[in-house]
């Protein structure tokens, strides 16, 4: 009996010692980690999008906020014109995990960047989604055709990579969900012409909310 | 034994992948390019060397009934503070060594090196033990991950290799590839140890410790001949 009461003590010292080392820890990097993040975002923001002047982090518009298919634009201006403007997308029919992917489109809602933010895909397969090579066959491609927004493998126009066609698939899939919240909200993120007739925006529920953060302000 | 010796016991003589055949799981996993490689290779080493020198400091401490929950939540402890410390200071290690970090508390080799020496041994050799075997590893997975690499994809640290005419062995990078392939390897490295053992006129290591002589798969092998082949090991 006192052989196990020691066991336990000895267990459960180490336990908490543990979980506090743990809890301090993350209490400390905390903060660091989300400001690397939201830094690392705004790196990404600035390489999908046309050269652009403005500071990104603030000028940003968050549609249907609090609900799940909530948007983030990331709008970037030259000489106080709009030019282009980034969204983050993620892709929950990847292998491993979501696949966070942040798209940079120009006014007309072509796309100008890609970026991979984060996958958990199978290293050598999956992982290919990240290269210049998938990425690069999106660019120039808009939303303005549906049926071309798959694989080749499903009879779309992106080439999949081989023996990773879930990854491809479910990245081309977020994509042109994205770029159909864009279109839809077209008018708002990009301040062009009223959108087209196939796109209708409905304002009761998407009122802009317009961010003015602090510059260390992130979501 | 010197301490030069229990350095670079992990690089050949009692390699954790090639020797031990431990840690199979990453090895298999993320073999699939040389970067690959790297980046798990340093990332469990760096858990590995930390986890040695903490568990033998904590040996006298930790009673032996409880030895292993004890080893599980320190290794695991010590897994998220590099993660943690990683991701928050030093970002873009992190962004590259990143998604291998939580593939380390399935890496045997920790909780091997773990029980078996750094549990018996002070603080000084356990860290020696730890460097070497992760050397060991790192050296071994990059090997593993360049081969891989040439052969399925044609590249080697995402260089251009081959040329365009190359089709790449697409098999070696699946996972059956990466089980033949270190089959493949630890048939050559035994074959390697022995004649390097009869060189030097000593007994092969393998031998040694697994007694292949007596087992039935090595006796239904070579059949009437096993005492023969016994001889030649």
């Amino acid at each position: 009996m006192k052989e196990i009461l020691r066991l336990c003590i000895v267990l459960t010292v180490i336990g908490a010692v543990c979980a506090a080392v743990m809890a301090f820890v993350d209490q400390k990097t905390k903060e660091p980690i989300r400001k690397s993040l939201s830094a690392e975002k705004m790196d990404a923001v600035k390489v999908v999008i046309p050269p652009s002047d403005n500071d990104l982090m603030k000028d940003s518009i968050v549609f249907n906020e609090g609900t799940p298919d909530s948007t983030r634009f990331y709008r970037g201006m030259k000489d106080g014109r709009i030019v282009g403007a980034a969204f983050a997308v993620v892709a929950s029919g990847g292998y491993a995990g979501n696949i966070e992917i942040l798209v940079g489109v120009d006014t007309a809602g072509a796309i100008t960047g890609l970026e991979i933010l984060k996958h958990a895909e199978t290293p050598g397969l999956g992982s290919k989604i990240a290269t210049p090579e998938f990425r690069g066959q999106f660019k120039g491609k808009s939303i303005k055709d549906p049926e071309q927004w798959a694989v080749l493998k499903d009879g779309g126009t992106f080439r999949q990579i081989t023996g990773a066609t879930i990854s491809s698939r479910a990245v081309t899939s977020a994509i042109a969900r994205g770029l159909e919240s864009l279109e839809a909200h077209k008018a708002e993120v990009l301040g062009t012409a009223a959108p087209k007739a196939g796109a209708p925006v409905k304002p009761a529920e998407s009122k802009p909310v317009e961010q003015k953060t602090g510059s260390g302000g992130g979501k | 034994m010197g301490a030069a010796k229990e350095f670079t016991k992990g690089l050949w003589s009692e390699n954790p992948i090639f020797r031990i055949v431990l840690g199979m799981c990453p090895t298999l996993a993320v073999t699939t390019n040389a970067n690959n490689g790297i980046g798990m290779g340093l990332a469990a080493t760096f858990v590995l060397v930390g986890s040695n020198v903490m568990i033998s400091a904590l040996r006298n401490f930790i009673p032996k009934k409880i030895r292993i929950p004890g080893y599980i939540v320190i290794i695991a402890t010590f897994v998220t503070v590099v993660d943690l410390v990683m991701n928050a200071y030093f970002h873009p290690l992190h962004k590259a060594l990143g998604i291998f970090i939580p593939l380390i508390v399935v890496n045997c080799i920790i909780m091997g090196r773990a029980e078996a020496y750094a549990a018996k041994n002070g603080v000084f050799y356990s860290l020696l033990d730890g460097i070497g075997m992760g050397l060991g590893f790192t050296i071994s997975i990059v090997v593993i991950g360049a081969i891989r690499e040439i052969l399925g994809n044609g590249t080697i640290f995402g260089a251009q290799l081959m040329g365009t005419s190359f089709v790449p062995f697409l098999l070696i990078i699946l996972p059956p590839g990466g089980f033949i392939l270190l089959g493949s390897m630890l048939g050559a490295m035994n074959r390697l140890e022995i004649r390097m053992a009869k060189k030097a006129g000593r007994t092969p290591t393998f031998r040694k410790e697994h007694d292949c002589a007596s087992c039935e798969i090595f006796r239904g092998w070579f059949g009437e001949r096993a005492d023969e082949a016994a001889e030649r090991l």
